[in-house]
């Protein structure tokens, strides 16, 4: 095992059969060449130290900060976004408020317009009734006064048929109180 | 001839080189290597080898190994030059012989870095440019900007674990490096590197070193968990039965897996090719109008080969997410 093992290592690692096979007039394919592998270490090393000093620094560099520069417009974007949708949260509770205000508004002027309305009305009917009432009452004073008129008037005019009925000149007061006398009696009635 | 052909498209699925008659698809005429030049690059430099060898000629071998030399493009005819690399001296380190001449291999290594390095650049400066202006970047900028953000965030950082920044560099520097050497190993001239045991498996060393070392910073002492099994749980009887058979079980799983890395990446980039090779080759072998058919079928197992090139270098770099990401999470 161990020399199989020396086996696989001697043919990974070292190129110790390569000095034995550069002597050989036709090296084989699977020969390992010594000079070879120098060259390909040192023009591999060299290559790597350019490669990353030169190309792939500078490229990881750039794809690096463009990915900031996108993370940054990407941040950038979100936070407008927010931004503007607190805005127009804002806005909303705004025309919100305002359309609750309205409708307070509203609801308060027609409740003060139906409040106004009632009291209006109740004026109104108030006033209407004191109108009806004075109406009436003055009704009832010029029928009185009308009545009285009237009274006065048929005495007036009864004493006068009278005193043309019996001819002679009555003293008219004494007349007048039996006559009047006479119709308190029938207004007593 | 027809048993010569089965036997070798049999050999070059069967992942083996598979050696095709010369005169079979060069002999006959010049017309034939003008033609496997004009048509073909990946058969162009087995043609002046026909030319010579009079015997079977191996064109899938030279395709897929490293050497000493390279065909570059060239404006004239045959529309390919043939360039020999220079040899240096070996660097004696220690009991070490470093031959660090450049091979073909190499120079597709440094032709990767450096390709991969400039337009990472330019992608960058894109960004840069773009991020200024407070955009995205357009077009193969962005393309290149969603591979790596999709491998960083959706491959390594989750199978990594938290924390795991310190790893991306090291994982998206394999992904990348091993795409852009398994697609120039798909273009005309070009020679996959990642289709060579030596490339793959010292990047297999590297992620099996980047494992290692997040464990022991992970873990600190709890990292010796991971290597010699040792279960409170158990009755105290079975601990050191259960030590004995696990512990080289564990330690032969810590190797196994860059192992399998390097393995799985070689061989899928190598077996594609001589896939493609195989079916090149038989357009060559018929010559005629049958060849239609390995000409379809090579177009359509290079698709795959596209195909494989992206898949190949996400499962490494997945892989060692994971390896990273079960060492750091292991025995907690």
């Amino acid at each position: 095992m161990s020399r199989s093992l020396i086996a696989f290592a001697l043919l990974a690692l070292t190129a110790a059969p390569a000095s034995a096979a550069e002597g050989a007039a036709k090296p084989g394919l699977l020969d390992p060449h010594l000079g070879l592998m120098t060259w390909t270490l040192l023009i591999f090393v060299v290559l790597m130290v350019l490669l990353a000093k030169f190309a792939f620094g500078p490229i990881t560099e750039a794809v690096r900060s463009r990915e900031q520069a996108l993370t940054d417009a990407m941040a950038a974007a979100e936070r407008d976004r927010n931004e503007a949708a607190k805005l127009l949260a804002e806005q909303k509770s705004a025309i919100e408020a305002a359309r609750s205000e309205a409708q307070r508004f509203i609801a308060e002027g027609r409740a003060t317009a139906e409040s106004m309305r009632g009291e209006m009305l109740e004026q109104t009917r108030t006033q209407q009734a004191d109108l009806l009432d004075r109406a009436r009452k003055e009704i009832e004073s010029e029928k009185a006064k009308a009545i009285d008129e009237l009274r006065r008037e048929a005495v007036d005019l009864a004493l006068a048929g009278a005193g043309k009925l019996i001819g002679q000149k009555l003293d008219a007061a004494a007349d007048r109180a039996i006559v009047e006398q006479y119709l308190s009696s029938l207004g007593g009635k | 001839m027809k048993p010569g052909m089965f036997k070798s498209l049999l050999a070059a699925t069967l992942l083996l080189a598979a050696p095709l008659a010369a005169q079979d698809h060069a002999a006959p005429t010049d017309s034939t290597v003008q033609d496997s030049a004009a048509v073909a690059a990946q058969a162009q430099h087995a043609a002046p080898e026909a030319e010579h060898a009079a015997g079977p000629v191996d064109i899938i071998t030279p395709h897929i190994t490293n050497s000493d030399h390279m065909e570059v493009p060239w404006p004239v005819f045959p529309f390919f030059k043939e360039v020999h690399l220079p040899k240096w001296e070996p660097i004696h380190v220690g009991p070490l012989t470093l031959d660090m001449s450049p091979s073909k291999h190499v120079v597709m290594l440094l032709l990767g870095a450096t390709v991969l390095f400039v337009v990472m650049l330019l992608v960058a400066g894109a960004h840069q440019r773009a991020s200024r202006a407070g955009v995205a970047p357009k077009g193969a900028a962005n393309a290149i900007e969603a591979m790596i953000l999709y491998i960083r965030n959706e491959v390594i950082l989750p199978n990594v674990g938290h924390h795991g920044e310190g790893f991306v560099p090291y994982l998206l520097t394999a992904f990348f490096f091993i795409l852009t050497l398994n697609l120039l190993g798909l273009v005309p001239y070009g020679s996959t590197a990642t289709g060579n045991i030596s490339v793959t498996a010292t990047l297999a060393i590297l992620t099996f070193i980047t494992v290692e070392l997040a464990g022991i910073r992970a873990q600190g002492l709890g990292y010796l968990n991971t290597i010699f099994y040792w279960n409170n749980e158990l009755p105290i009887l079975m601990r050191p039965l259960l030590f004995l058979i696990m512990s080289p079980v564990e330690i032969i799983g810590k190797f196994t897996k860059p192992f399998a890395l390097a393995i799985r990446l070689f061989a899928n980039m190598t077996a594609g090719h001589i896939v493609v090779l195989a079916f090149v080759g038989l357009i060559f072998t018929f010559g005629n109008v049958i060849s239609v058919g390995p000409f379809v079928m090579a177009t359509l197992v290079m698709l795959l080969e596209l195909l494989v090139a992206f898949l190949q270098a996400f499962i490494f770099t997945l892989l060692s997410s994971v390896f990273i990401g079960q060492i750091r999470e292991a025995h907690h």
